[in-house]
């Protein structure tokens, strides 16, 4: 396991409030290096959380702290490290493609060198080179999707936060994007994704965390959850711990 | 009126009420409550009422004629007005047309139910023909009705004329958007409907401007081709079937029976052969997808670019690509082209005018499309998400908002330049500083918004559109008083243009002053 690897991700005592508490005081790290869920009921905070962590939200207290920068203090240096893929993809439906990895890698100051190849590489790997030349308008969901990944890990990105990154897709899409997040944190990246698909976490992540009401109420590895309760699947753990059972 | 679900008028009444929908009557604010409220009723109602009163007071001035056979030449002006009505029904047809086939996304509902597609297709036309006589019904039959009052009973024909006229440019225009899916395919049709609609709208005016602004001896020329024709027992001459609507239209019988008889033909012959292709049609718009042929050799990428560049070219190969709002870009330029034709004929006399109207054009073409690139970002989460300064992004959509109105005023001003060149450099200066400051308060108040939205975009935005409006206007008097003072002959000129361009300045300055106070957050 990775217990000394420096922190991808640190988040202290963040707030946000609209109305009433979103996020409560969250404290979380993720490690470089290791694919973390964040699990929760509907309405828990994920989504703010991830929101605020791409930068795309500002915390009323707390800090985010990506690879030892500070998001508030150093947004620009902060978000080059990290890509944001929420559960609507930001695409244009009248870009191809092609259009849309030149448009994100321009965005992301990705010198030509190293954008070409990578793009053909995912889009090969996606299997969506053979589409690469139609506008993003027609793609079904999954392709949508699938897309919105290349374009978040065309500049390789060392954090990838994902907000329920499976919505949507086929057996085998999602199939060819968990081995994609698989073989990101082989190469020594670092994941956050949010899913309701307890499966996935379990399969996929080293450790999960479960946030209720804002707060963080139980993190640790699989086997770590099963303790603090009275064991059985994730599903069985995450219903105990968020007292749904 | 009551319809049973699933009945003919039960499907009608929900064509009507998407068509008033989709024309923008209802209050998109508030879409819990989508149809017009009482304020919104009163305020119908009163114009409705104040076209009574404005209909008597000029058919009062006006002898009609009434009992006896109408002049030919009332024949003539009345066929002319058609013309016009005719030429702006076919375009809100096309459009209409445009949207029932391949944007309002019911027809897989409504083709799954058991409703037969010929009675769908049906209603469906039906639906445009109410939806196109009704406006024209509001703006016109306070004539007839208030003809009626002063005795002028044929002003009745205008009722069933318009509907006859609807019903025909329902018809014709649905058969030409399905004549183009079979010629074209789908995606061409939208782009090519959807020009065409705009260039319908604008085809009468621009037409009339031409004939109001050519010197008299063309217009004596014209007259004089057309004498013959017009002649007794000539192709145009009185018996000729092309005053036929102008006849119907003044309430003779036979020509409104003719008329009629066509509309109703035109409208079962369209739902007979062509309600099958309708439903293909419509199975098309489902699987819209372009399935482009690959270039040889793989994907052809252009990396390497600066931020500035990516999103200039991001933002024109978006509007590039989007047919309707070009054809409402272009709808506005195509106005512009009497202004190019005086500027070319007239320009030494009427240079103030025209300088005035070009900067004004210029302005709203910049906000509009500053609207479409800054307030109608599809994608606002990935820029901000991206790791480079907002400013900087915004710099570079101001530059993408603000190229192409000079672009195209680049000739008429080299033109000027030719004639004036004192008179082309204050215009480069007002062109210059209404698009500018258009940008920026465009974008200092910009709202969020969708594409589609494009036409409603002054709602639910007042200020930023009254400061948009304002800015243009005081750039356009500008404009004015300063090529009036450049092409004054006086010695001694009055200093009145001058204290008055002095305050139209201080006004152009108050609305980016304005606009810089009133910005959003995010600006």
């Amino acid at each position: 396991m990775h217990h000394d690897a420096a922190a991808a991700l640190k988040l202290t005592a963040l707030s946000k409030h609209f109305g009433r508490p979103a996020v409560d005081g969250l404290d979380l790290t993720v490690r470089q290096g290791e694919l973390y869920a964040l699990l929760g009921p509907n309405g828990a905070g994920k989504t703010t959380t991830l929101r605020m962590v791409a930068g795309l939200l500002a915390p009323d207290s707390g800090s985010v702290e990506i690879f030892g920068i500070d998001l508030a203090a150093n947004p620009v240096a902060a978000k080059q490290n990290i890509a944001y893929l929420p559960d609507e993809p930001m695409l244009y439906a009248k870009l191809k493609p092609t259009e849309y990895l030149e448009f994100v890698a321009g965005l992301w100051g990705i010198e030509a060198a190293d954008a070409a190849p990578r793009a053909c590489r995912l889009l090969d790997w996606l299997d969506l080179s053979r589409h690469a030349h139609e506008l993003t308008e027609g793609f079904s969901r999954g392709m949508k999707q699938k897309l919105a990944l290349a374009g978040a890990l065309i500049h390789a990105p060392q954090l990838l936060i994902l907000d329920e990154p499976l919505t949507g897709l086929d057996a085998a899409a999602a199939r060819q994007v968990k081995d994609l997040l698989l073989e990101h944190v082989r190469a020594g990246g670092t994941v956050v994704l949010t899913t309701h698909i307890l499966e996935v976490a379990e399969r996929l992540a080293q450790r999960i965390g479960i946030i209720e009401h804002g707060r963080l109420i139980a993190q640790g590895t699989f086997d770590e959850l099963r303790r603090q309760t009275n064991g059985g699947t994730l599903e069985d753990v995450f219903l105990q711990l968020t007292g749904q059972s | 009126m009551n319809a049973g679900a699933g009945s003919a008028l039960w499907l009608l009444k929900h064509e009507i009420r998407m068509f008033f929908f989709n024309a923008s009557f209802g209050a998109k604010k508030k879409p819990a409550r989508r149809g017009i409220g009482k304020g919104g009723a009163a305020l119908w109602i009163g114009m409705f009422a104040l076209i009574h009163v404005l209909a008597f007071m000029l058919l009062r001035e006006i002898d009609a004629g009434a009992g006896l056979a109408p002049p030919h030449a009332l024949v003539m002006g009345v066929s002319g007005l058609f013309a016009a009505a005719f030429s702006l029904m076919m375009s809100s047809g096309l459009r209409a047309s445009v949207e029932v086939l391949f944007e309002r996304g019911d027809l897989d509902l409504l083709l799954s139910s058991p409703l037969s597609s010929r009675g769908i297709f049906s209603v469906r036309l039906a639906g445009i023909v109410v939806g196109i006589a009704s406006i024209y019904l509001f703006f016109l039959t306070p004539f007839a009705n208030a003809g009626l009052a002063l005795g002028h009973y044929r002003l009745l024909g205008i009722y069933p004329v318009v509907i006859n006229a609807a019903t025909i440019a329902a018809s014709l225009s649905m058969l030409f958007t399905l004549g183009l899916v079979r010629l074209l395919g789908v995606r061409r049709t939208r782009v090519v409907a959807q020009v065409i609609g705009a260039l319908s709208g604008a085809l009468f005016f621009l037409l009339a401007q031409a004939y109001g602004n050519v010197a008299g001896s063309v217009r004596q020329q014209v007259a004089g081709w057309f004498a013959p024709l017009l002649a007794p027992g000539a192709a145009l001459g009185p018996d000729s079937v092309i005053w036929l609507p102008g006849q119907a239209v003044l309430c003779n019988f036979r020509p409104l029976l003719v008329l009629s008889m066509i509309a109703l033909a035109i409208f079962a012959l369209t739902v007979r052969f062509t309600h099958r292709f309708f439903v293909h049609g419509a199975q098309q718009a489902v699987s819209l997808a372009r399935v482009a042929k690959a270039p040889a050799g793989g994907p052809r990428y252009r990396f390497g670019r600066s931020l500035a560049q990516v999103i200039i070219v991001k933002e024109w190969r978006l509007i590039a690509r989007d047919p309707q709002l070009i054809s409402q870009v272009l709808l506005q330029l195509l106005y512009m082209l009497p202004l190019v034709f005086l500027l070319l004929t007239k320009g030494g006399e009427r240079l103030p005018g025209l300088g005035a109207a070009l900067t004004f054009l210029c302005a709203s073409l910049t906000a509009a499309l500053a609207w479409v690139i800054v307030s109608a970002e599809d994608a606002p989460d990935l820029l901000r998400a991206a790791p480079c300064a907002m400013r900087n992004i915004r710099r570079a959509k101001l530059i993408a908002v603000a190229v192409p109105a000079p672009v195209l005023m680049a000739l008429p001003l080299l033109w000027i330049l030719t004639r004036n060149p004192l008179a082309a450099l204050l215009l480069c200066g007002t062109v210059a500083g209404s698009v500018t400051t258009a940008a920026f308060i465009a974008m200092w108040c910009a709202r969020p918004a969708a594409r589609g939205d494009f036409k409603t975009r002054g709602k639910g935005n007042v200020l930023g559109k009254t400061l948009e409006l304002l800015n243009g206007l005081a750039w356009s008097g500008l404009a004015f008083l300063l090529l009036m003072m450049s092409t004054a002959q006086q010695s001694s000129p009055s200093p009145w243009p001058l204290f008055g361009a002095a305050g139209l300045a201080v006004i152009a300055a108050a609305m980016v002053l304005f606009g810089y106070l009133s910005r959003t957050r995010d600006n």
